[in-house]
């Protein structure tokens, strides 16, 4: 997952990931992408647009 | 690696509430916070209720309390407004506080009661180790562990402490809200001792507000279900501030966002050696958003559990099930309310929300019945009545 520059680490994404995958820590964001179905509710809840798949 | 009775994963007020009450009853207890400053940046409107605090037995205190609320104002997709003022029962009306403060002052006072915190402080997992939970910690780049025998998830709407723990914790996407604010001045409100709540398109899904934190100064933000739309909350934020007659003139401070879960209380929130506890627990009211008061009151439930187990040296979950009981018998009746409540503002076009306002706009509620308010309804818009019915 690409995180854009204007991430704000809310967390939400994390909090919607069915798979538990994203860490959030105080200004980045630690995707297992290994671990991820591309199932895009991360990219689809962001606030502000930041996420985009690789 | 460090042992304690109770470790609290996040320091916003549900877990420094439950902090202090498990301190107070005698446990040894952690905090671990991963943010550098407890409180900020803020995700929400900053609304708490009166009657919450009174529940809870904090002393609004003015260094955080900025604002007294004394009413409602709804608007709906038209302009046409409905008051409400506090002689009806209103879920949030009380105060609008500075987060920034209020949270710190709620970490002081579970620090002043014995518990101790660790600020910068990451959890990165969790795994089960007999009659405990041990917590891989990482704190400016160091490494350790903390065991416990109570570990209490108040990590927020990002909550990975439960779904680690195997409690089914999860929250789905149509049940989190995506939020977006901006703290203002120069905010030109028609009474700048009301909330305002904004309808309709404005934010598909949930809706719009204006909280005054006094002066010419408000937060100004939104919430939107993100399946409901193609823009983003930052967007429609936008298009709010540049339509609303309030903020023509105002000026933007500060931009927040965050996810708020609407969809009641998760499945799970209590097992073996663990409780988890506000937003984490989907403990917020689905209608309004807030959940700052509930959030407390289940942190406060479960410091107080926590301390009694720890007492008894039983951590089982049918002990710790009396959290979540009392959680129930304090706000299931409430939650189920609001949740239906949420549904059927959800279901509503733009026109039955005029309709609504319509009916409503001139109604002194304190004095009408809700037989008289359904007449009223069914004159403007049986076709909005028909959806209330089908909810009920």
């Amino acid at each position: 997952m690409i995180v854009k520059d204007w991430c704000m680490y809310c967390g939400e994404c994390a909090g919607v990931c069915p798979r538990n995958l994203i860490e959030v820590k105080e200004s980045s964001l630690v995707f297992k992408d290994d671990e991820c179905r591309e199932c895009d509710t991360c990219v689809i809840v962001c606030p502000v647009n930041a996420l985009e798949k690789k | 690696m460090i042992e304690t009775d109770v470790l609290i994963v996040g320091a916003g007020p549900a877990g420094s509430i439950a902090a202090k009450h498990a301190a107070m009853g005698g446990a040894k207890v952690i905090i671990i916070e991963k943010k550098s400053e407890i409180g900020a940046p803020k995700r929400c409107a900053e609304g708490i209720s009166d009657n919450g605090m009174k529940f809870l037995g904090i002393d609004i205190d003015p260094r955080w309390a900025l604002k007294e609320i004394e009413g409602i104002r709804l608007i709906a997709p038209d302009g046409t407004d409905v008051w409400l003022n506090d002689e009806i029962e209103l879920p949030e009306a009380g105060y609008v506080v500075e987060r920034k403060v209020f949270d710190k002052y709620m970490a002081m006072d579970a620090g002043r009661a014995g518990a101790e915190i660790k600020i910068k402080t990451l959890a990165k997992s969790v795994r089960k180790e007999g009659n405990s939970y041990v917590v891989l910690c990482e704190s400016m780049g160091e490494l350790f562990e903390i065991k416990a025998k109570i570990l209490i998830g108040a990590d927020g709407p990002e909550s990975h402490i439960g779904r680690w723990a195997g409690l089914k914790s999860g929250t789905k996407a149509k049940d989190m809200e995506s939020g977006a604010q901006f703290e203002m001045a120069n905010v030109q409100m028609e009474n700048n001792s009301v909330l305002e709540f904004y309808f309709g398109k404005v934010a598909p899904g949930g809706y719009a507000w204006i909280f005054p934190k006094g002066r010419d100064i408000a937060n100004v933000g939104l919430a939107v279900i993100a399946k409901d739309t193609d823009k983003t909350a930052y967007e429609h934020l936008v298009d709010f501030v540049a339509n609303c007659p309030a903020t023509q003139n105002a000026i933007p401070v500060e931009l927040n966002i965050g996810g708020d879960p609407v969809g009641g209380v998760v499945k799970e929130i209590y097992g073996d050696n663990i409780m988890i506890v506000g937003d984490a627990a989907g403990q917020v009211n689905p209608l309004t958003g807030g959940g700052i008061i509930s959030g407390m009151i289940a942190g406060m439930f479960a410091g107080e559990t926590a301390a009694d187990a720890i007492k008894n040296g039983d951590y089982s979950a049918k002990v710790l099930s009396k959290y979540a009981d009392r959680f129930d018998d304090h706000y299931g009746e409430k939650m189920d309310k609001y949740i239906k409540s949420r549904h059927y503002l959800a279901s509503l076009s733009d026109d039955e929300l005029d309709s609504i306002a319509h009916a409503f706009q001139d109604v002194e509620f304190e004095e009408v019945s809700t037989t008289e308010l359904i007449k009223n309804l069914i004159k403007v818009s049986p076709k909005a009545l028909l959806k209330l019915g089908k909810l009920i």
